[in-house]
């Protein structure tokens, strides 16, 4: 085994927006860090699961921890990815009747991207990649991300503000950010429910967008490509011309140049 | 009823003994030493007074000397009033029924807590009367005292008796709704108006 | 009839209630939708500013649910308790298996005294158990004096939340309601007005009254008295008048100690609609002199969800409704959409345990966003529990053929890596050739308000295998 770290890329990042992918291996290397992208486990098994179905959501996720266990950190390049991970992996085991404890260590051993830039590697190592960026943008922080992985300080709770995205986009140079009516509230994504409530899904989604350039944001900056796919879907078809980016883009320097 | 048929307390009871999750034990610190409200620095008169004003009430801070003119000030011009305080007497209340209150136009009556935090005061009486008037009289009038204001509802409910009358109740304010479109609108079913006399010193 | 501006909660095939059909008519008019919305956010604002002005709020929620976890995993010690100390307070206590059971209960006072006119404070447990149909069938009149719930009822309509009954309705609406039903001018809208008709109306139906009917906040075990909240003062006009007075409550109700009121009044209004306390908190000890004072405790199903291990703690609510007022998906379709008694998040974690295939839809009528979760004042996993249900929703066989053969077709893709590349190859080339009309109408739902993802040359796989020699 060459790394002791692993990437995983979500099955609908390595199909439709394998740029991001590109761009978070590159901001991971040129930070020191030497990542594998193991072959072998194409998807974290959150689809199925947050459809109710449990025992193929858990095949998926058993097959997961199979590919990853020999990992000593596994980076999620998805904030819902990571949050399932974390809080089903656990339970691989016990379903198969396994008495390994892989799925737990695994689970364990899990961060998000983002998540792991600012807590461990810490933004004054990402503010040496000497990011930059001309614009005012819209920070999305995905609600699995914000509220299952605490990447920042979720609008609901009275505890002390604190934005682990914002502090690691501070580090880029020239990037504005744009303040909303509505800090935190969700696209409208939400897995099958995109499809399965498309109304309201939509709905929600046109509601954002128009929170986002209400406020003068030119583009739109999220830690999860699940939320950009339907936000993107949605002003496309509007012709917003309204772009949208990962984190990794920004920090990688090619937000803005595809 | 045969002695074989369950009555509903005893099937809800085994249902309930059945279901139970396994215990949580309680917490057994007190609850005012964890959560005792830091405030925002004012004081307890000043943090009383804007909370009773933002419940919709209006409040006029008074020395002991001066309660009682500022008292005769609140229901002057009042057609009929009923006093349970020493501060005011009674005149031309409606007759005995409790019904008859409806007619009533202010009400006046001391309190013995007011709560700081929130701008309520404590109400409890075994006076049907004073009751039934809390809620008819188109507008009320309370005196609390500064030595009788606490910080928060823990320290209120160390201080009060719950089980002294069959009725008390936190007044905040007068009566109000927003039911209709978020407007709004004070003077709902209850009186339309309460004035909070705070005495200070 | 009163023209209904809303719709009706949609039932499809065999009974089952359909949300996002309901949604959807929701949606037709998105002004409407907008302003629900907004109305909605602005008290989950003013939460916020509440919450923010209370410097232990997160310690208080923590405190509030630890007391009804234990208060809840103890219930039948303290529903005990309660009926002794009630009963030593001169109130008559009455337990009632189900609705049916309830309703006989509240009808056999009333009819043993000779009561007809009833007047009623909000509780959202009566609507359960359909207690005004049940006493108006047998001669009861039955008024809600609580304002938006007697709006709702003149209307023949149900409450759409369960603080604010008539949040759906627009003013213009309920003033037509009051020309219609009370003969206030045509065209009056000004809710001031309103509401001013609406007192004089119910003043008259306080003091004609012969028995009051009211819900319960905090039943105290401690003590044996109950505490009810209002802003309007209405329960209170009910039972400062009445001579019969029945407190009609579910067990869930009933809390340990009175210093525990202090934890849960400092959360209630400020959760429910930014105030630091309702204009009323009322406790009651004992009846009034010569007033019958009865308590009907209400299982209904309760102890069925105290037996679910994964869905209890549904049973901590306190009834505040910040969880509807913050879910993004009941802003956008309104409290009938769900079709339960209780809408919104807390709804659809209680309602479907009541009848799983009638309300499956409901557990899916969410992102799993987790904002409910983060405003519950007692700390209810309200995502956790509508995840869960959805799993037992797919094990009772309610979701469709369609769903079924979808995520089972996906998830042989995605655990066979070479089928899973070749199969995106192709979805990437059909979006590439297939002309734009086509392509969205094989997009299906997603593609009719969204375009799909721009199809890239190549998958990040195919780019790694290049680029860095494949996997290690």
């Amino acid at each position: 085994m060459a790394s002791s770290v692993a990437l995983f890329v979500p099955c609908y990042v390595d199909q439709f927006f394998p740029h991001v992918a590109i761009a978070a291996l590159t901001v991971l290397e040129r930070l020191g860090i030497k990542v594998d992208v193991p072959d072998g486990a194409a998807c974290c098994g959150q689809p199925a699961a947050n459809a109710g179905f449990a025992r193929e959501g858990h095949s998926t996720l058993a097959r997961f921890v199979d590919v990853y266990a020999p990992y000593e950190r596994i980076i999620v390049l998805s904030g819902s990815c990571a949050v399932h991970v974390k809080q089903h992996a656990g339970e691989v085991a016990a379903h198969g009747g396994q008495t390994d404890s892989a799925g737990a260590r695994v689970a364990e051993r899990t961060t998000e991207f983002c998540s792991y830039l600012h807590d461990e590697l810490g933004v004054d190592w990402i503010a040496g990649l000497g990011a930059t960026y001309s614009g005012r943008v819209a920070v999305h922080i995905g609600c699995h991300a914000l509220r299952g992985l605490g990447l920042a300080r979720p609008s609901e709770l009275q505890i002390r503000p604190f934005d682990k995205v914002r502090a690691l986009l501070g580090a880029v140079r020239g990037l504005e950010i744009a303040e909303l009516a509505r800090p935190d509230e969700c696209c409208g994504f939400g897995g099958t429910f995109a499809v399965g409530e498309p109304v309201v899904s939509t709905k929600m989604g046109r509601d954002r967008l128009r929170d986002i350039t209400t406020h003068g944001a030119q583009a739109v900056v999220s830690t999860d490509m699940s939320c950009l796919m339907h936000l993107d879907g949605l002003a496309r078809r509007e012709h917003m011309g309204l772009p949208m980016y990962h984190v990794a883009e920004v920090l990688a320097g090619t937000a803005g140049s595809r | 009823m045969s002695a074989s048929v369950p009555s509903a307390r005893d099937a809800i009871l085994a249902a309930v003994r059945e279901a139970r999750p396994p215990a949580v034990p309680r917490d057994e610190s007190p609850a005012s030493s964890a959560l005792v409200a830091r405030g925002g620095g004012g004081s307890r008169i000043d943090t009383f007074t804007a909370a009773t004003i933002a419940a919709g009430a209006d409040a006029t801070v008074c020395s002991r000397d001066d309660v009682t003119r500022v008292v005769d000030a609140a229901l002057a011009g009042a057609r009929s009033v009923l006093s349970f305080s020493d501060l005011a007497p009674s005149r031309d209340c409606p007759p005995d029924g409790l019904r008859d209150l409806a007619a009533l136009e202010v009400l006046v009556c001391d309190t013995t807590l007011g709560v700081a935090e929130n701008g309520a005061v404590w109400i409890a009486s075994s006076s049907d009367r004073l009751r039934a008037a809390l809620f008819l009289a188109a507008r009320v009038v309370i005196v609390v005292r500064e030595e009788d204001l606490v910080d928060d509802l823990h320290a209120a409910y160390a201080r009060i008796d719950v089980r002294a009358h069959p009725f008390g109740t936190f007044v905040a304010g007068p009566s109000k709704t927003a039911d209709i479109e978020q407007s709004l609108v004070i003077g709902a079913h209850g009186p339309k108006a309460l004035s909070m006399v705070v005495v200070r010193g | 009839m009163t023209q209904r501006s809303f719709p009706l909660p949609v039932v499809g095939v065999g009974g089952r209630i359909d949300h996002p059909a309901a949604a959807a008519a929701f949606n037709a008019d998105v002004a409407r939708t907008d302003w629900h919305d907004a109305s909605l956010w602005f008290v989950r604002e003013k939460r916020d500013r509440a919450a923010s002005t209370v410097p232990d709020w997160e310690a208080l929620r923590a405190r509030a649910s630890a007391i009804k976890e234990h208060a809840l995993t103890h219930l039948d010690e303290y529903l005990v308790r309660f009926e002794e100390n009630a009963t030593q307070n001169g109130m008559q206590v009455h337990w009632a298996r189900d609705a049916d059971e309830h309703n006989r209960i509240v009808h056999g006072i009333l009819a043993a005294a000779g009561a007809r006119k009833l007047v009623k404070s909000k509780s959202m447990l009566t609507e359960e158990c359909g207690l005004n149909p049940y006493l108006e069938a047998r001669g009861i009149e039955v008024v809600d004096t609580d304002l938006g719930e007697r709006i709702v009822q003149l209307r023949g309509e149900g409450p759409s939340h369960i603080v604010m009954p008539a949040i759906h309705l627009r003013k213009e609406e309920v003033g037509a309601t009051f020309h219609d039903k009370l003969g206030t001018p045509a065209g009056l809208a000004d809710p001031n007005a309103l509401a001013g008709a609406a007192r004089e109306h119910l003043r008259q139906r306080f003091l004609a009254a012969d028995c009051t009917l009211t819900g319960v906040n905090f039943a105290i075990a401690e003590t044996g008295g109950f505490v009810v909240c209002t802003n309007e003062g209405n329960a209170d006009l009910g039972m400062a008048l009445a001579p019969i007075h029945i407190a009609s409550m579910g067990i869930e109700k009933v809390i340990p100690r009175v210093e525990d009121l202090g934890v849960f009044l400092r959360l209630l209004a400020r959760s429910a609609t930014g105030q630091a306390v309702t204009a009323y908190s009322t406790h009651v000890h004992g009846p009034r002199v010569g007033q019958a004072l009865h308590v009907v405790l209400v299982d209904n199903g309760r102890t069925r969800q105290l037996a679910r291990e994964e869905f209890w703690r549904s049973l901590k609510c306190i009834r505040c409704g910040a969880c509807m007022n913050t879910c993004p998906i009941y802003r956008r379709s309104g409290g009938h959409s769900y079709g339960s008694t209780v809408p919104g998040p807390i709804g659809s974690v209680l309602t479907p345990g009541l009848d799983l295939d009638r309300y499956a839809t409901l557990p899916f009528a969410s992102t799993l966003c987790g904002s409910c979760t983060a405003v519950c004042p007692v700390k209810i996993d309200l995502d956790t529990q509508l995840f869960r249900w959805r799993q037992r929703v797919v094990e009772n066989g309610s979701v469709s053929l369609a769903k079924r053969v979808a995520i089972d077709g996906s998830t042989r893709v995605l655990d066979r890596p070479r089928l899973f590349r070749t199969l995106g190859k192709l979805a990437r080339v059909g979006l590439r050739i297939l002309p734009a009309p086509l392509a969205r109408r094989a997009a299906g739902a997603w593609g009719r308000t969204r375009e799909a993802p721009v199809p890239p040359s190549q998958s990040f796989r195919a780019w790694y295998r290049r680029h860095r020699g494949g996997a290690a």
